[in-house]
């Protein structure tokens, strides 16, 4: 029994990597023949390819610096939501949270005409702030799920003995609610961190000539005589930035994820 | 015990700001475009349902409809059990199974562009690894031009995809379990799949609830990789609702665009309105389930 556990582990294992075998393998090998390297061998030329290009460094960039902007928007506005839900019930309180499910659960493709049309006019087409915020609309109710669930484990009485304190709200939150429930502020960030990354679609509708993220970036070295290696060890890179996240909380990961509506 | 307090509201002005911008008001603009007919955004005609009438009256809208649901219906029969049964597995390997929860979350964070061209390379007959074997063993996978081979390539392909976040969500529920009831149910004899069906499911149901609904519509909608991998052919075979309304949007036909998002999204509501009202009727009838 325990073999054909161990069994079922190697051949699971083996699916998941498998794609990323090939990726990192092709990510190292010459694809187009350069100067001074053979088609088909080991090479680090698609890596320095990469910092040769200022586009695709850009492109890194803009990624990170969107991505990272939205999850502090996430949690921002999300933090005093998840509270009031944690804590009160209030007229529509359920209804928020019908809407909430709702937008997370609406595809993209059906709100990319409008949503383009209506930053168009905010200035907010090739921005960074644009990317940021279009991406609450699936990421503040998940970022809200998540804190609420953190926040409802942490008793009243710690709230009540602060605000006897003399703490403000603003002050209660920053100082005391912050760091009592700082694992689910990591598991919502990860998750926020994580869907905006690896969204296209609005990423790519919202960066008509400048911002380019990094998938588009990788979208646009598609060409008659593709450098197949350099978008292998692109690809390669667009993979860090989740992989060091995954190693963050991974202690955490698998908890605090109940849904309410 | 939650205090009832209307300012409560006052909590949400910065989330219910940012929704109504990127949400509320791209909505209400899709619907007002759905009953114009446009030529350029100054020049809206008035046309009343006529979109939605030949969008739902016309065939190609009820072949797409039939291939998302179909897609869905495979997705979600193959990545629940298999995901559930994974987290099973993961939660009794101890240290082992820790690690194997990283590395099934590792494609997730992958960009959705990037993955069918990582799959597409993987099975490249001449430099793949899966290609070359599927050349050496002589099976011909063709899925440019055999329909069968594109839907076994975008079903493999999205679990590997979206597996991790079965097991991901499936474990948590499964790893709170206390050891006692494990015991017990040792003592009365229970049967394996007493055991999962009375102690291990109640508490994975919460999780499995988001679960299907996230894969449910993810999958009705899914773009991206379906585009990428064969453009909705070999004819049409892999044509689902969401590359119909990506040509009507290529095409600049904004109106009838308009009428099909917000058919898509009036079918994603009602399924979701459905899964809700029952959820919520089966945890009323039994309260303990949805501890």
């Amino acid at each position: 029994m325990s073999v054909l556990r161990a069994a079922a582990l190697l051949v699971l294992a083996g699916f998941i990597l498998l794609p990323l075998a090939q990726t990192i393998v092709l990510s190292f090998t010459a694809t187009l023949p350069h100067d001074g390297t053979l088609e088909g061998s080991f090479s680090l030329i698609n890596y320095r390819n990469i910092f040769a290009s200022p586009a695709l460094v850009d492109a890194l960039l803009n990624s990170l610096i969107y991505v990272l902007l939205n999850v502090a928007l996430c949690l921002a506005a999300g933090l005093p939501a998840a509270y009031a839900f944690a804590r009160y019930r209030f007229v529509g309180d359920r209804h928020f949270l019908f809407l909430m499910l709702a937008f997370r659960l609406t595809p993209p493709v059906v709100l990319s005409l409008p949503i383009f049309i209506l930053f168009a006019q905010f200035n907010l087409i090739n921005s960074p702030v644009g990317i940021a915020l279009v991406h609450c609309l699936f990421n503040l109710p998940i970022a809200i799920w998540i804190l609420e669930s953190f926040i409802r484990a942490v008793p009243r009485e710690f709230d009540e003995t602060a605000f006897l304190d003399g703490y403000s709200l603003p002050g209660f939150f920053l100082r005391h609610l912050v760091p009592a429930i700082a694992p689910g502020i990591g598991v919502a960030a990860f998750f926020c961190f994580i869907f905006s990354w690896v969204e296209v679609v609005f990423a790519r509708i919202l960066t008509v000539t400048a911002g380019k993220p990094i998938t588009m970036a990788i979208n646009a070295l598609f060409t008659f005589q593709t450098d197949i290696g350099l978008v292998m060890a692109m690809t390669v890179f667009s993979l860090l930035p989740g992989l060091a996240m995954i190693w963050f909380v991974r202690n955490h990961i698998a908890r605090g994820f109940t849904i309410r509506t | 015990m939650k205090s009832h307090d209307n300012r409560a509201w006052l909590l949400l002005v910065p989330a219910a700001a940012v929704m109504g911008f990127v949400g509320v008001v791209p909505l209400v603009t899709v619907l007002n475009f759905s009953f114009h007919d446009i030529f350029t955004l100054d020049s809206l005609h008035w046309v009343g349902t006529e979109w939605y009438e030949s969008i739902i009256t016309s065939g190609r809208f009820h072949a797409s409809l039939a291939r998302s649901l179909l897609f869905s219906a495979l997705v979600l029969g193959v990545q629940l059990p298999l995901g559930i049964a994974v987290a099973l597995l993961l939660v009794r390997a101890g240290r082992a199974g820790l690690l194997m929860l990283l590395l099934v979350a590792v494609p997730l964070v992958v960009p959705w562009n990037m993955i069918p061209i990582m799959w597409l390379s993987l099975i490249n007959p001449e430099t793949g690894f899966a290609g070359q074997a599927m050349a050496a063993l002589g099976i011909m996978f063709d899925y440019k031009f055999t329909a069968l081979h594109t839907w076994m390539l975008l079903v493999v392909m999205d679990t590997w995809h979206w597996l991790g976040l079965v097991v991901i969500l499936a474990y948590a529920g499964l790893s709170g379990i206390p050891r006692p009831y494990y015991q017990a149910a040792a003592i009365d004899g229970a049967s394996r799949w007493a055991l999962f069906r009375y102690i291990e499911l109640p508490r994975i149901s919460s999780a499995l609830f988001i679960v299907i609904l996230l894969r449910f519509v993810d999958s009705f909608m899914i773009y991206t990789e379906a585009f990428a991998i064969n453009a909705g052919g070999p004819d049409n075979a892999t044509t689902f609702l969401s590359l119909d309304l990506g040509e009507d949007i290529k095409g600049f036909s904004y109106g009838s665009a308009a009428a099909r998002a917000m058919v898509y999204f009036l079918i994603v509501l009602s399924v979701v309105r459905i899964f809700v009202a029952v959820t919520d009727h089966r945890n009323r009838q039994r309260p303990e389930a949805s501890a």
